[in-house]
C-alpha cells in the first residue's frame, strides 16, 4: 500500500513539478514581454523613470486646465510618456531628447519637440496661455542638470501601436564634452487607442 | 603661549569671513550675477505689482503653477516666509504661470490662503525669465541682478533659509 502511494505520488510529481514549472515561466515570460506602464533604471550615472500614460489620462489633465477641444485633439494623436531624471554625478549631466530614439520593428522615430508642438497649436489656433501650460508639463527639449538635481516632465511621440524601445543619451560635463551614457528602455506601448 | 595666541586669533579671523560668507542652504545655487528680466503684473486684487531697482531691497521671485506637485507641497512655506517679509527685508513676486483667476484663487484658498499671487496670464513673463522648471525661485539683489537660482521645492520655514535670507536681506549676501 505504502510502495503504491510512493508510487503515485513519483509518477504525480514527474508531471506536476514540470507542469508546475513551465506555468510559472509563461506567466513570468507574459509578464516581462508585455508592455508595463513604469519601467525604471537606477544607476551610478543617473536614475530614471518612464511611465505611458494613456490619451484619457491625459485629455483630463489638460480638460481640467480648460484646454479647448481643438487642442485636446491633438494631444489625443500624440502618445504620453511622464519621464523622471535625477543626476547622480558629481559632474553636469545633459539630456536632450531630439538625440533620442525610437526604435520601432518599422523603423526609428524621434520624440516629439516643443517646435513641433508649436507648430500644432499655431495651426489649431491655440490660445498662447495654453501654449504655455503644455510647453510646462512637458520635459525640456534640452537641459543641464547640476549634481543631484532632478527634473521631470512629458516626452511626447506619434501615436502607433507598435511596441518600441526608447535609446537615450546623455552627455556630461559644462561644455557637454564628457563621457557619454547611453539607457534603453524596451517594450514601451502607447497605453490605449485615441477616443474616437 | 604665542602659538596657542596666533593659531586663537586666525580661528576667529577665519570665523569671522565664514560668518560673513555662509554656505548655501540645499537647492540655491550661486550664478554669475545677470540682469533681471521685466516684471510688471498684477495679483488677483488687479493691483500692478512691479519688480524695481530702486526699493534697494532684495526680492524673492518665484513661478508657480497649480497642476505642478512641488509647488503645492512648497507654497504653505513661501505663505509661512512671506509673512516676516518686513523682517528679512524681502520683497515678494509669487507668480503663476498661464492659469486662469478662478484655478489660482480656488488653489489658494486650499493651500495658502494668505498669499495673493501675481497673474502671468499668458506665460510670456515666465518664459522670460527661463525657470529651469516649475516650481521655480529667483533671487534678485537691490541693483536688479539674478544672484541666487533655487533648484526645485524647498522648506523655506527652516533656519538654514530664513537665516540666509535675513542675511541677504541686510545685504550680506
Amino acid at each position: 500500500m505504502n510502495v503504491n502511494r510512493l508510487r503515485i505520488t513519483q509518477r504525480l510529481s514527474r508531471f506536476i513539478f514540470p507542469l508546475l514549472i513551465s506555468g510559472f515561466l509563461a506567466v513570468y515570460t507574459m509578464q516581462t514581454s508585455a508592455a508595463s506602464p513604469r519601467q525604471k533604471i537606477d544607476n551610478k550615472q543617473l536614475k530614471m523613470s518612464i511611465t505611458a500614460r494613456s490619451a484619457n489620462q491625459m485629455a483630463a489633465f489638460y480638460e481640467g486646465r480648460e484646454f479647448p477641444p481643438s487642442a485636446i485633439e491633438a494631444t489625443r494623436e500624440a502618445c504620453f510618456f511622464t519621464v523622471g531624471i535625477r543626476n547622480r554625478l558629481n559632474d553636469t549631466l545633459w539630456h536632450d531628447i531630439t538625440t533620442w530614439q525610437i526604435l520601432t520593428t518599422d523603423g526609428n522615430i524621434k520624440p516629439l519637440t516643443q517646435a513641433d508642438w508649436k507648430k500644432t497649436w499655431q495651426q489649431r489656433g491655440v490660445e498662447q496661455r495654453f501654449q504655455s501650460t503644455f510647453r510646462w508639463t512637458l520635459l525640456p527639449d534640452s537641459r543641464d542638470l547640476r549634481p543631484g538635481e532632478q527634473q521631470g516632465g512629458n516626452i511626447t511621440v506619434p501615436r502607433t501601436d507598435k511596441t518600441f524601445s526608447l535609446l537615450a543619451t546623455f552627455d556630461t560635463g559644462a561644455d557637454r564634452k564628457g563621457k557619454k551614457y547611453k539607457v534603453k528602455f524596451k517594450n514601451l506601448r502607447c497605453l490605449d487607442e485615441p477616443a474616437q | 603661549m604665542k602659538a596657542f595666541a596666533c593659531t586663537l586669533c586666525l580661528w576667529l579671523i577665519t570665523l569671522n569671513v565664514y560668518a560673513d560668507t555662509p554656505a548655501l542652504p540645499k537647492g540655491i545655487l550661486k550664478i554669475t550675477p545677470r540682469p533681471a528680466p521685466a516684471l510688471s503684473l498684477q495679483n488677483l486684487d488687479e493691483e500692478t505689482f512691479t519688480l524695481d531697482s530702486k526699493t534697494g531691497r532684495w526680492a524673492f521671485v518665484h513661478f508657480w503653477a497649480s497642476w505642478c506637485g512641488p509647488c503645492r507641497r512648497e507654497m504653505p512655506s513661501i505663505q509661512a516666509l512671506s509673512k516676516q517679509s518686513s523682517t528679512l527685508k524681502l520683497d515678494f513676486f509669487i507668480v503663476n504661470t498661464a492659469e486662469s483667476e478662478d484655478v489660482v484663487f480656488s488653489f489658494l484658498a486650499s493651500v495658502a490662503p494668505d498669499i495673493n499671487s501675481l497673474l502671468d496670464r499668458d506665460g510670456l513673463v515666465t518664459e522670460k525669465w527661463q525657470p529651469r522648471g516649475l516650481p521655480s525661485t529667483y533671487l534678485v539683489d537691490p541693483e536688479g541682478n539674478i544672484r541666487y537660482i533655487v533648484l526645485g521645492g524647498q522648506d523655506w520655514h527652516k533656519p538654514e533659509y530664513t537665516r540666509f535670507l535675513g542675511q541677504l536681506g541686510q545685504n550680506r549676501p
